[in-house]
C-alpha cells in the first residue's frame, strides 16, 4: 500500500516538473513582455539588421585598404555608406545587451528632436510670415456732438514689422482717416532700430514721440478704454510722431526696472501767422521740413517698482520760432499706470493718469503790425492731462458679464489766458465690451465744460476697435 | 550741491525731480529689501526676471498696456517679429524677451 501510494507520488512530482518544464519558456516570455525597456521591436532589429550590414561592408573596404597598404599601393578612400557618423557611434558598443537597448533609445531621441525641430522649421515657412509681421487696428464709429452734425467715422492703421536680424528691426506704419471730405494717408511711424546691446538700442526716423507715453503705448484704438483721446496729451500739447534718432532702453535693478529714451528730433514750428487767430503761439508738430532749422531734445525716464505700476517723466526743449528771434520752448510730461489682477475685486482695475505742461518763452507775435493784430505778446503756458479708470471683472464666472469693462476719465485742457480764450474740462462715462481680447465694442457720454464763454459740447460716440 | 540740484530742477521743472528723486528712493529702498541669497525669493519681495516664468512675464508685462493675447494668435516665425517689436516699444530686457518668446512660441 505504501509503495503504491509512493509511486503516486512520484508520478504527480514527475508530472509537475515537467509541466514547470513546459511553462518556463512562456513565463520567461512573459515577463520579457512585461519589461518593454528590453524588448527590441521589428523595426528595431531591422535597424540594428541594417546597421550590422554597412559595419559587414565598412570592414570588407577596410580589409581591402589594409591589403592594399601592406601591398605598397594607396589605399583608394573609403565611400561614404548608409551608415551615418551617428550609427556608427551607435555600433562601437558592441557589448550584445547594450547594442539592443541603449543605441535604439538613443536613436528614438534623435529621431524625436529631428520630428520637433521639423515641426518648427514648417510653422515658419507658413506664408507670410517669415520675419515679417503684417499687424495693426481698425475702428469705426459713431460720434453725436452738441452744435454738431452727427457722424460716422472709420480708421486704419496697418503695422508693418520686420525682422531683418537678431538685431535690426524696421517698423512702418501707416495711417489712413477720413478728414475733410477725403481720405488722409499719414506715415506715423517709419523707423529702424538696431539693438546695440543689452541694454542700448538706437533707432532712426519718425518714431511715436517716446516723452509722451499716451502716444507711444496707448493711442491705439483697441488699447485705449474710450471711443476718443483725452485732451492735451493726444493732438494738443505733445507732439505724436517725431522725426529724428533715439536711444533708449531698460536697465534691471533686482526686481525693479528703470527705462530710458534720448532723443533729438526736428523741432516743432511756432505758429506765427494770423490766418487762425485762436492758433497763434501753438506748437506745429507737423514740422517734417523743419522750418526754421532749430533742433528738439528730450527724453523719458520711466521707473517699474513692481510689475504693477509704472511711473515716467519725459521732457523735450527746442527753440522755436524764425531763427533770428527764435524763442525756448519746453514740453514736460508725467505719467502714472497701474494695472492690477485683484481677486478681491473679482476682475482686472486700470488707473491710467498723465499730466502735460506746454510753456513758450516770451515772443512778439507780428511785431511791425504787417498782419494787423501785433505787435501781439502772451504768457504761453498751457498744461492738461487726464485721469482714468476702468473696471474689467475677469474673475466673475459669467461669460457675458466678465467681458464688460466700465470706464470713467477725466481730462482737461487750461487755455484761458492764450488766444484760445478757454479752459475745458470733461468728464467721460463709459461701457466697453470684449468680443476678443483685441476686438471691442465701446460705448460713451461725455460732459463737457468750458469757460471764458465757450460753448459746452456734450457728445454720445460708439466705437468698434479691432487689433490684429 | 545744492546749486546743482536747484539748477536740476530748474531745468526738468519740479514735478521731474519729485519724480526722479523719488524713483531713485523706492528702487534704493526695493534693493535694499531684495537682498537675499541666491536662488531664494525673501518673503515678502517681488521676485526678479530671473525668477519667473515665461509665463508670468507675459501675463504681467503685456497686460501693462492691453489685453493679454493667446499663444496661439501667431505662429512661432510671427511671435519672433512681434516680439522683437515689444522688446523695442515696451523696453524689455533680454531675458524677459526670451522667456516670453519661448512661452508664447512653445503655446502657439
Amino acid at each position: 500500500m505504501n509503495r503504491a501510494i509512493l509511486s503516486v507520488v512520484n508520478r504527480t512530482i514527475l508530472c509537475a516538473s515537467a509541466t514547470a518544464a513546459l511553462l518556463l519558456p512562456f513565463t520567461v516570455a512573459a515577463q520579457d513582455a512585461a519589461a518593454p525597456a528590453d524588448y527590441v521591436s521589428r523595426a528595431e532589429y531591422d535597424k540594428l539588421k541594417a546597421e550590422h550590414e554597412a559595419m559587414k561592408t565598412e570592414m570588407e573596404a577596410l580589409k581591402t585598404a589594409v591589403r592594399q597598404m601592406a601591398n605598397g599601393t594607396a589605399p583608394s578612400a573609403p565611400a561614404e555608406g548608409p551608415v551615418s557618423a551617428k550609427a556608427r557611434a551607435g555600433s562601437k558598443n558592441s557589448g550584445g545587451k547594450e547594442v539592443e537597448t541603449a543605441a535604439p533609445a538613443a536613436a528614438a531621441d534623435d529621431l524625436r528632436q529631428e520630428v520637433e525641430t521639423l515641426k518648427t522649421q514648417v510653422k515658419e515657412t507658413f506664408p507670410g510670415s517669415t520675419k515679417f509681421l503684417l499687424a495693426g487696428y481698425g475702428s469705426a464709429g459713431f460720434t453725436a456732438r452738441s452744435g454738431e452734425d452727427p457722424f460716422f467715422d472709420a480708421s486704419f492703421n496697418a503695422l508693418f514689422l520686420w525682422k531683418l536680424t537678431d538685431r535690426l528691426f524696421f517698423e512702418g506704419e501707416m495711417e489712413l482717416q477720413f478728414e475733410n471730405g477725403s481720405t488722409n494717408i499719414n506715415l506715423e511711424v517709419a523707423q529702424a532700430s538696431y539693438l546695440l546691446n543689452d541694454y542700448m538700442t538706437i533707432g532712426v526716423g519718425r518714431f511715436l514721440n517716446p516723452m509722451n507715453f499716451f502716444v507711444e503705448r496707448q493711442h491705439m484704438n483697441w488699447v485705449n478704454k474710450l471711443p476718443d483721446k483725452p485732451l492735451a496729451v493726444y493732438d494738443g500739447l505733445l507732439p505724436e510722431s517725431v522725426l529724428g534718432a533715439q536711444l533708449r532702453g531698460v536697465i534691471p535693478i533686482g526686481p525693479t526696472k528703470v527705462e530710458y529714451v534720448f532723443f533729438g528730433a526736428n523741432a516743432p514750428n511756432l505758429i506765427t501767422s494770423f490766418d487762425d487767430p485762436a492758433a497763434v503761439g501753438l506748437l506745429d508738430f507737423s514740422n517734417t521740413a523743419n522750418q526754421g532749422g532749430h533742433f528738439a531734445i528730450g527724453g523719458h525716464v520711466g521707473f517699474i517698482p513692481i510689475p504693477e505700476l509704472e511711473v515716467g517723466y519725459g521732457i523735450q526743449r527746442a527753440k522755436v520760432g524764425p531763427r533770428d528771434r527764435a524763442a525756448e520752448s519746453v514740453l514736460q510730461s508725467v505719467d502714472f499706470n497701474y494695472v492690477r489682477d485683484s481677486t478681491l475685486l473679482k476682475g482686472l482695475i486700470n488707473f491710467r493718469a498723465q499730466w502735460v505742461w506746454s510753456r513758450v518763452d516770451h515772443f512778439v507775435y507780428d511785431p511791425d503790425g504787417s498782419q494787423g493784430f501785433g505787435p501781439f505778446e502772451f504768457n504761453n503756458k498751457r498744461k492738461g492731462g487726464y485721469v482714468q479708470m476702468a473696471y474689467r471683472p475677469t474673475h466673475i464666472d459669467n461669460d457675458i458679464v466678465k467681458n464688460f469693462e466700465p470706464v470713467v476719465r477725466y481730462d482737461r485742457l487750461d487755455q484761458l489766458h492764450t488766444p484760445v480764450g478757454f479752459d475745458e474740462q470733461r468728464w467721460t462715462f463709459g461701457l466697453n465690451y470684449w468680443l476678443t481680447p483685441s476686438a471691442v465694442i465701446k460705448a460713451a457720454y461725455e460732459f463737457d465744460d468750458k469757460n471764458g464763454g465757450a460753448r459746452n459740447q456734450d457728445a454720445f460716440m460708439l466705437q468698434v476697435a479691432v487689433g490684429f | 550741491m545744492r546749486d546743482i540740484v536747484l539748477r536740476i530742477c530748474k531745468w526738468i521743472g519740479l514735478p521731474g525731480a519729485a519724480i526722479l528723486i523719488s524713483c531713485a528712493a523706492v528702487t534704493w529702498l526695493i534693493g535694499c529689501a531684495s537682498t537675499k541669497p541666491a536662488g531664494e525669493v525673501a518673503a515678502g519681495t517681488t521676485p526678479s526676471v530671473a525668477e519667473k516664468s515665461g509665463a508670468q512675464l507675459w501675463a504681467e508685462n503685456c497686460v501693462r498696456c492691453h489685453n493679454i493675447r493667446s499663444p496661439g494668435s501667431y505662429s512661432p516665425a510671427q511671435w519672433e517679429v512681434a516680439m522683437m517689436h515689444m522688446r523695442v516699444r515696451a523696453n524689455l530686457t533680454p531675458d524677459e524677451h526670451k522667456k516670453i518668446l519661448e512661452f508664447l512660441k512653445a503655446g502657439s
